[in-house]
């Protein structure tokens, strides 16, 4: 007996129960649209916390210092333990391109032609290589030593006349100190560079840590010598390997750790026993990021996996009381020539034809769910297409599953008896 | 249809044994055969054995002891699968209470031997209408069983009895849910199928069914007890003596 012949005979008999094999199906129904919606919205949510950075600065090995038993995101627990000196010595390292101190800067407003608009954050220090030419739209890295800076789109918007590439922009530091620096580029997204920043979408300026890290860290005292700052301790570093190979950044960390963490650095004298230097590219990060979602939406699909379950019970439980039920025609199979196989095949094609449709309307159902949860928490939309083929794979898995034992009991009906069955 | 032999079905010192606490034995030594194109009734009170000379016969069931042949093939060495496709294409079955498949019109259960026996969708329905055409339901293929009457309904049965042109067409009781008019009607098909070559191995409990065949075997405790010839004017007789009443 062909395959086609099978699907058209169970479809016949499922179609023959329309509200008992709806019912059956919606067991299944529910189990997959609850899984399929909460991988939409668990996919979408992924999205909207990391937004869809291209890893393309593997190159870059992002560093900071902390006890080694926090947990956390990236530079959690970090504490200020690098100066320029240790900097300048990684930068001089053979499997070193570039390494430059990251620190944030506590502003407090931002002023452009005479409007100033309040923003306590996203004012970032850093080296000039920490925005890539690729990542501005317009304008250039800013240089070292001067006052220059490099804005996001976002920033550029804050004010009523949009700042354009060659303005002057006043920013006035928490205490009160003002500093005015000239946009030299803006950048093509506002979202987050490295994941020291974060991903989200926000207003953000981007400074020289010479001179800017170093006035702020002299003006809160951190420096030993004040106004120079020359003593500032950066929290975070970021240091730029040859290539984006495995190889190079491998060799990139090994050596940059071990100079950090050896008595030569500065570095080394506050590390004490507590501290341990931790350096990893934003692929690496990110992972963390996403091993911590992962295990929400695991255990949210777990328990809709259970759903699941009881509706392939559902299923093992009709077909049970469907092969009683009908085995006077399984008799009658029999004795007009119905193998064994025959009879198995059918059963089982019923059973699978209910999960596999199950499975259909489950996933068109929890992608909906999913698009109007990820709308109404105003998330950007990310459909887990992989998971809509692996939903109709659990389909037929799930018929398979339970239709098999009841599939089996009818194929070993005997025919004698079977046409005896009233 | 076999090629071997003048027989379709060969019975010799068949046994068969139930333990039911202590053995009973349903069939106890019979020995019978019927030649290919003959018209045999087989009679006998419940508990003579009837049922298990069809099971047996019709490739239920095997022998105890001693052998079954069918078709000229001997059933009691085949495995379950041979077994089936052998009844599926040697045995067609007619019973007491039609036994069609409920979701299937009726082309589709005359169809439905052929469907196993892995014949083409297209044929098996031309073969299935002529079949049907032949009872004369030409023109009720599309129904579904439970539109169609008691005699319809055995007809339908009848035409999926004959799908695979079987060595042996097996009735049981084929009138006992049918009344006296329809009940002659579908007898007169039974006439016509044995007029035609076909062998008809009808079980019953009516004489004036059993009358209608060439030869009544009678059974009694598992064992033949006699075997009836019944000459061509009796029979006719027989039915003379039926249209008068």
């Amino acid at each position: 007996m062909r395959p086609l012949e099978f699907l058209r005979l169970s479809w016949r008999s499922i179609r023959g129960h329309k509200l008992r094999s709806s019912l059956t199906a919606l067991g299944v129904i529910i189990g997959i649209a609850a899984v399929i919606a909460f991988v939409t919205l668990g996919a979408s949510l992924q999205a909207g916390i990391i937004g869809d950075i291209s890893p393309d600065d593997q190159r870059n090995l992002y560093g900071w210092a902390a006890d080694p038993d926090t947990e956390g995101g990236p530079a959690a627990g970090a504490q200020p333990v690098f100066t320029d000196a240790d900097l300048e010595t990684v930068r001089e390292l053979e499997a070193v391109e570039a390494a430059y101190g990251y620190g944030t800067l506590q502003p407090q407003g931002l002023e452009y032609e005479d409007e100033t608009v309040a923003q306590g954050d996203g004012l970032v220090a850093s080296g000039p290589s920490y925005i890539r030419d690729e990542q501005l739209s317009e304008g250039r890295q800013f240089e070292n030593g001067e006052r220059e800076a490099v804005i996001n789109p976002a920033m550029a918007e804050r004010f009523e006349e949009e700042v354009a590439v060659g303005d002057d922009l006043t920013i006035t530091l928490l205490g009160g100190e003002q500093r005015t620096v000239e946009v030299v580029g803006i950048t093509d997204t506002s979202e987050g560079l490295s994941p020291f920043e974060g991903f989200e979408s926000a207003p953000r300026v981007y400074v020289p840590t010479d001179p800017f890290y170093a006035e702020q860290a002299g003006g809160l005292g951190f420096g030993a010598d004040g106004e120079n700052g020359d003593d500032a301790r950066y929290l975070a570093i970021v240091v730029e390997a040859p290539s984006a190979g495995q190889d190079d950044v491998d060799a990139t960390r090994e050596s940059a750790t071990a100079y950090l963490e050896s008595d030569d650095s500065d570095a080394s004298e506050l590390l004490e026993e507590e501290l341990a230097v931790t350096m990893q590219t934003s692929t690496e990060l990110l992972q963390q990021l996403e091993d911590v979602l992962d295990l929400l939406q695991n255990f949210i699909v777990g328990i809709a996996a259970i759903s699941l379950l009881v509706g392939s019970i559902g299923i093992a439980n009709i077909m049970l009381v469907s092969v009683t039920e009908r085995t006077r025609e399984i008799g009658i199979m029999k004795a007009v020539g119905a193998q064994n196989r025959d009879v198995l095949g059918l059963f089982l094609a019923e059973a699978v034809v209910l999960g596999v449709v199950g499975a259909i309307f489950g996933t068109t159902l929890g992608l909906a769910a999913g698009y109007l949860g990820a709308w109404y928490i105003d998330l950007p939309l990310v459909y887990p297409y992989e998971y809509v083929v692996l939903a109709i794979v659990v389909g037929i898995v799930v018929g398979i599953a339970s239709g098999l034992y009841p599939a089996w009991r009818a194929a070993r009906t005997d025919p004698i008896d079977a046409l005896r069955y009233e | 249809m076999s090629t071997s032999g003048e027989r379709a079905v060969e019975l010799t010192d068949v046994r068969k044994t139930y333990q039911v606490g202590e053995p009973v034995h349903a069939l106890d030594g019979v020995s019978l055969e019927i030649p290919r194109g003959s018209y045999v009734a087989i009679m006998g009170p419940s508990g003579s054995g009837k049922s298990t000379l069809m099971n047996l016969v019709g490739c239920l069931d095997t022998p105890t002891e001693g052998e079954v042949v069918v078709g000229g093939r001997e059933v009691t060495g085949l495995s379950d699968r041979e077994r089936t496709t052998l009844r599926g294409t040697e045995v067609g079955f007619v019973f007491q209470t039609f036994n069609l498949m409920p979701r299937l019109s009726a082309i589709e259960n005359v169809a439905i031997p052929q469907l196993f026996q892995g014949v083409d969708r297209e044929e098996r329905r031309e073969r299935a209408r002529s079949l049907l055409e032949r009872v004369g339901l030409g023109d009720r293929t599309d129904h579904l069983p439970n539109e169609l009457s008691g005699g319809q309904r055995q007809r339908v049965a009848i035409a999926r009895a004959l799908v695979n042109d079987p060595a042996i067409v097996l009735a049981d009781e084929p009138t006992g849910n049918l009344d006296t008019e329809t009940g002659a009607a579908v007898l007169d098909l039974f006439d016509e199928l044995h007029a035609e070559g076909h062998t008809v191995v009808m079980v019953t409990h009516e004489p004036h069914v059993a009358r209608r065949a060439e030869r009544i075997v009678h059974l009694l405790d598992g064992d033949i007890e006699r075997i009836e010839q019944i000459e061509e004017t009796a029979a006719t007789s027989a039915e003379d003596a039926e249209a008068e009443n």
